[in-house]
């Protein structure tokens, strides 16, 4: 019931961001174009019904390399933004008694369209493409010791980014969600083993994917600032991952403080 | 503004939200034994079929055990409570490993003659035989090839098996012993068994649980062996069993069975045929149970074991005097030409 909550408030604030689209004035008179480079530490929980019943928990380090520029499409007002994230993750069981050890690699590839309706506002809406890919391993597990996972997905996204200064220095805050809309992934059946996959391949074992059956959810929270020539950005990056298909489940929910250090490059002039 | 902060707002409570597991965390002595009960109630492949062949109702052995059960009960307590409602399964591949104990029912083996000595088979094997990997190998005087796999944990490569068979290749015979072998990897398993067949061969059927039901299966899948593209056996092969042969090794027997040049001697195997997966309890214990069922090449049940084709046993006043009956039999059986 909470989920159906948050998921109608989500798809209220995409369609918000839709309607912001339809307006064509105005934009921003400036777009940086920006290269990020973050190093995150967190919480992760993780919950895989293919190795065991019980929720893990533990650390996670991650990385973040984004970068975002004007395309020329729409008279400018549409950004592509590229992401890589990557995750290594320990958790342990509630007892303590076995860990999981996890590997995550995702990108994803953004086409945003900007609407600025007050002068330092920029609120962008839009879509991207993700692939994600990883492995959880139980370190005590037999048969089954470790799963794959595997989504490509097309997602629904929107942001927004807010300058202004703070103690005269220029400070950027953005927030941007993803929600993944349809796609494919990877989900053995119930008990089926390594053994039956090995022989009989993975065909059968890809799946559609929709917020029915894999409610996922990504969002950040950064802020960019100014520390003598150089341009830090910090944030909080909350990555939900989860499946719902064929009698298992799966999550992966991590909360990273991110830091790291952004590049603006030649600012692009948007047209009116 | 304020809406756009309100929905920051929101979607940041969306961390709280997350797909709960199946079951509610409780480590008490009664949410450990649900935990065991539910798992095997959803996850244990052969739950129908201990059912009607043993005559417990799983739905009632929840109520039986959870009466023996007391919150201030000891973890060994618990423990052995619990490894007394999986041995109702009799199932060698259903365990409770923990740091005190490891919770088994081997009943399979151990109440059985084990028709095995081991140092009379190293007598036979004598000092200067051939160790391919896992595979011990000599030539008896009779020219008969007698070849010791004690278990399927211990790799093979091909280029072990090439080596042996072209080492034996002038002998009458084989006998191929695996008795005592306890299982280890399917994949071995399969590697032997593809060097006594020149056809693809239908050895048997596989499938999974596919939901928690306990009929929730999938389409049997058929299993064939596939003749290996390197040196094959061509004469006949005795293959000696007995009750400890389980898991991998009786999938083997069950494969070996469909060879044309191969009898297999000894005992009924102990069985095993569930593809066993892991799991844990609230309190941290790993459970491992069976997942996935193998049937022969008729789709009936090998989990209690396979029959041989020539019953045979130790002979206690032979082993005396240095003879292990089983190999003599199989020797007699290679010389009169099977």
């Amino acid at each position: 019931m909470r989920n159906s909550f948050y998921f109608l408030l989500l798809l209220f604030m995409f369609s918000a961001a839709a309607q912001a689209e339809q307006a064509l004035e105005p934009v921003p008179e400036r777009l940086p174009s920006a290269r990020a480079f973050l190093l995150g530490f967190g919480k992760t929980h993780q919950l895989d019904t293919y190795l065991s019943p019980m929720e893990y928990s533990g650390t996670q380090i991650s990385f973040l390399a984004q970068s975002e520029r004007m395309t020329h499409l729409a008279q400018q007002h549409i950004s592509f933004q590229s992401t890589f994230h990557g995750a290594f993750t320990s958790s342990d069981n509630p007892a303590e008694t076995a860990s999981y050890l996890g590997a995550r690699l995702a990108y994803d590839a953004a086409w945003h369209y900007h609407y600025s309706p007050l002068k330092n506002l920029d609120l962008k809406g839009g879509a991207l493409i993700g692939t994600d890919l990883g492995f959880l391993y139980n370190d005590r597990n037999g048969n089954n010791p470790a799963q794959a996972h595997f989504s490509l997905d097309l997602s629904l996204s929107a942001g927004a980014a807010y300058t202004f200064n703070l103690w005269k220095l220029p400070v950027r805050a953005s927030y941007q969600a993803d929600l993944p809309m349809l796609g494919i992934m990877f989900s053995p059946e119930f008990g089926e083993s390594y053994y039956e996959i090995s022989q009989q391949g993975v065909g059968h074992d890809i799946l559609c994917a929709h917020p029915g059956n894999a409610l996922s959810f990504r969002q950040m929270l950064m802020v960019d600032f100014c520390l003598k020539r150089i341009t830090l950005r910090a944030g909080y990056l909350c990555d939900i991952r989860q499946q719902n298909a064929r009698s298992l489940k799966y999550h992966d929910i991590s909360h990273s403080f991110m830091f790291g250090i952004v590049r603006y490059f030649g600012e692009l002039r948007i047209k009116r | 503004m304020k809406r756009f902060l309100s929905i920051i707002a929101v979607l940041l409570a969306l961390l709280t939200s997350c797909q709960k597991s199946d079951f509610e965390y409780d480590a008490t002595p009664q949410g450990n034994l649900d935990a065991l009960w539910q798992l095997i109630d959803q996850r244990y492949c052969f739950l129908s079929y201990k059912e009607e062949q043993l005559g417990f109702k799983w739905s009632e052995l929840h109520a039986k055990y959870s009466e023996k059960l007391n919150p201030s009960m000891s973890r060994i307590q618990l423990f052995e409570v619990l490894c007394q409602m999986l041995s109702e399964l009799k199932d060698g591949h259903v365990n409770i490993s923990t740091s005190l104990d490891l919770g088994r029912n081997w009943s399979w083996k151990e109440d059985y003659p084990e028709n095995l000595n081991t140092e009379l088979r190293q007598q036979y094997l004598g000092t200067d035989y051939h160790i391919g990997s896992g595979l011990k190998y000599t030539i008896l005087p009779d020219n008969i090839a007698y070849v010791v796999y004690e278990s399927f944990s211990h790799a093979i490569g091909e280029g072990n098996l090439s080596d042996m068979l072209a080492y034996l290749r002038l002998c009458n015979g084989m006998i191929l012993d695996i008795r005592g072998n306890g299982g280890g990897e399917l994949t071995n398993a399969e590697k032997l068994s593809r060097r006594f067949t020149n056809e693809k061969v239908l050895v048997g059927y596989m499938c999974h649980k596919t939901g928690k039901g306990h009929d929730d299966f999938s389409e049997p899948s058929a299993e064939y062996v596939e003749p290996s593209k390197d040196i094959r056996w061509q004469k006949p092969v005795v293959l000696l069993v007995n009750r400890s042969c389980y898991s991998a090794a009786n999938i083997f027997v069950r494969n070996m069975k469909e060879m044309p040049l191969v009898t297999v001697m000894g005992d009924q195997t102990g069985g095993g045929s569930g593809l066993p997966f892991s799991s844990e309890l609230p309190i941290g214990w790993s459970v491992r149970f069976s997942a996935s069922p193998s049937f022969d090449a008729r789709m009936q049940h090998i989990e209690f074991g396979i029959q041989p084709d020539i019953p045979c046993s130790l002979d206690e006043a032979q082993a005396v005097q240095g003879k292990d009956s089983m190999i003599e039999a199989a020797r007699q059986l290679i010389a009169k030409g099977k």
